[in-house]
């Protein structure tokens, strides 16, 4: 096919949009309600004067120049201050204290379906295991979260914030997060269901009886489907990890996000959305790169082949 | 087992966990403190909370917050499988195209994000399960989509309904009953469930999340319980209350909703 290039070049230009889509897609939700923004956010009942606290959140001057303005400083790293969770506090410095907990969980919840996928595409997790494997995704991740924080809870008590403890919430966590919600099981039979369909190609078959290996002929032309999976996989724990986090209490990025939500702190919300989107974004650049990699690959001539 | 047994399953696990809510009371029923913490057998059938309210009564209401929301949500999303599966059989190359670069686009974001901005810009006052559940389906549409069309593309795409038109069958006959009746049924009807369940359990999580917070509800009412409060209050039994039973009922229809996608998967699967 010579249109190789069309999906990798959609995903580099979504990835590129992304992170200035969703700002502006939220400014646009905010002001195309009924109503004034400032209102919307907080209203009057609650926070009284909506002018001063408008021109207090630059929203007194229409959605352009509140967007225009709040991403000219995002992209010099400043993304606002706490509108009403931690009023003043920047939000930049929430963000940096929260990432590196997601970061550690979601990692860590990768693991297991990495090993999954590898077990999977490889032959060697058998697929007697797959009902298994199915049965403990039905569970959703807010009832594997309750009894991780029960554990915590029995075990540590009160001391449930430090360091120790804090491991065992990343750890639980993570398990919870690779867990429920079909994560693993989706990983495992995603990635079986693509290795055995390439399987029965005829090249393989043909390939076999040259006396070469299976995975160095079919995983080339599975990869770029198996990068879209991975990142349909780590966009599913991302979104996982709001509920782990807040149910386990685990300052992470969506614990910041749901606090600010329940708070309707538009500022904190903004820029977990931002940070969401840029994370994203990367995962998108990553499979591209990835059907990039092995498109060009693909088009050298094989080594080892006579001519 | 044939398919009508997984059928009778699934159908019956459904209509224990949707058909209850459109009885269930307004409110709970007043509190009676001698009642409190008792067993199912002391206070049939669920037993009671701190209050001495039948925990019944909460499952009723839990049922009515998620029964209509979850239905549409699965009916958006089997909309969309239904409209993949058609446009993979129409050979507009283009319209596939954009289909799937739309799908890229919105399947792009974690789809907790998008459900608490949505979340985020609902008037507290008319709080409820549907806009967040008409999001989520939107945003599972897109996966739904692509599995449809590889379905319809497995049965031959364009080149399928141009055979079948070759032996005298009408558009509306080729599109309506051979292509969704009888080959995209099975994935159309699983993702519409999945969907559902997946619509419930998200409900249990957000309502969860928002009691540990003591905080009202982004998807009921405040008078209203949902399946999260028998869990919020089956956790306490974690602390030394008597609590056993809330966190066994709930548990036990959360497990039940599980019961029916399984069933339901079963039952529609490829012959």
């Amino acid at each position: 096919m010579n249109s190789w290039w069309i999906r990798p070049l959609v995903r580099l230009v979504a990835a590129a949009l992304l992170p200035v889509a969703v700002p502006g897609i939220l400014t646009a939700l905010i002001w195309a309600l009924p109503g004034d923004p400032a209102s919307i956010i907080c209203p009057p009942a609650i926070c009284g004067g909506t002018e001063e606290l408008a021109e207090k959140w630059n929203l007194h001057q229409g959605p352009w120049h509140f967007f225009s303005t709040w991403m000219k400083a995002a992209l010099s790293g400043d993304l606002g201050n706490s509108w009403r969770m931690q009023p003043g506090v920047p939000v930049v410095e929430l963000i940096a204290e929260s990432v590196p907990w997601t970061a550690a969980l979601v990692t860590m919840a990768f693991i297991p379906l990495v090993l999954g996928a590898t077990g999977a595409a490889s032959r060697w997790l058998s697929d007697k295991l797959d009902p298994l494997i199915r049965l403990v995704g039905l569970t959703p991740s807010v009832v594997l979260a309750l009894l991780a924080a029960a554990a915590v809870t029995i075990h540590y008590g009160a001391n449930a914030y430090d360091d120790d403890a804090m491991r065992v919430k990343i750890l639980l966590g993570a398990l919870t997060l690779g867990l429920a919600d079909a994560a693993l099981s989706g990983a495992v039979t995603g990635v079986r269901g693509l290795m055995e369909e390439e399987r029965k190609q005829r090249y393989v078959q043909i390939a076999i009886l040259r006396g070469e290996s299976v995975l160095s002929n079919t995983l080339p032309n599975v990869l770029p489907a198996i990068a879209g999976q991975m990142r349909a996989r780590l966009l599913h724990l991302l979104s996982g990890a709001v509920i782990v986090e807040v149910v386990i209490r685990i300052d992470g990025l969506g614990d910041l996000l749901w606090q600010g939500t329940l708070t309707q702190d538009f500022g904190v919300v903004l820029a977990s959305a931002f940070a969401f989107a840029i994370l994203s974004a990367v995962l998108l650049l990553g499979q591209a790169l990835v059907e990039i990699g092995v498109a060009l690959h693909v088009r050298r001539s094989p080594k080892g082949v006579p001519a | 087992m044939s398919r009508w047994y997984w059928t009778g399953l699934g159908l019956a696990a459904m209509g224990c966990v949707l058909i209850p809510g459109f009885f269930a009371p307004e409110h709970l029923s007043p509190s009676d403190l001698s009642m409190a913490y008792s067993s199912p057998g002391a206070a049939p059938p669920f037993g009671t909370d701190s209050m001495g309210r039948p925990l019944l009564e909460y499952a009723l209401q839990g049922s009515r917050v998620i029964a209509l929301p979850s239905i549409v949500a699965g009916l958006v999303v089997m909309f969309f499988a239904v409209i993949g599966g058609l446009i993979a059989c129409t050979g507009s190359h283009r319209l596939e195209a954009i289909t799937r670069a739309f799908g890229e686009l919105l399947g792009a974001l974690p789809r907790m994000v998008v459900v608490l901005i949505v979340a985020l810009l609902m008037p507290p006052e008319d709080r409820s399960l549907y806009p967040i559940a008409i999001s989520w389906a939107l945003l599972a549409a897109p996966g739904a989509m692509d599995e449809a069309s590889a379905v319809a593309a497995r049965l031959g795409g364009a080149r399928f309904v141009e055979a079948l038109r070759a032996h005298g069958f009408s558009r509306f006959r080729i599109y309506l009953w051979h292509i969704v009746g009888l080959n995209l049924r099975p994935v159309v009807a699983r993702q519409g469930m999945e969907t559902l369940m997946q619509v419930v359990f998200l409900e249990i999580a957000l309502s969860y999340l928002a009691l540990q917070d003591t905080q009202p509800s982004f998807t009921h009412g405040d008078s209203e319980m949902s399946w999260a409060d028998l869990l919020y209050m089956g956790y306490q039994a974690f602390l030394e209350v008597p609590t056993w039973h809330a966190m066994q009922l709930g548990i036990g229809l959360v497990a039940l909703v599980a019961l029916a996608t399984v069933c339901v998967g079963r039952a529609v699967r490829p012959r």
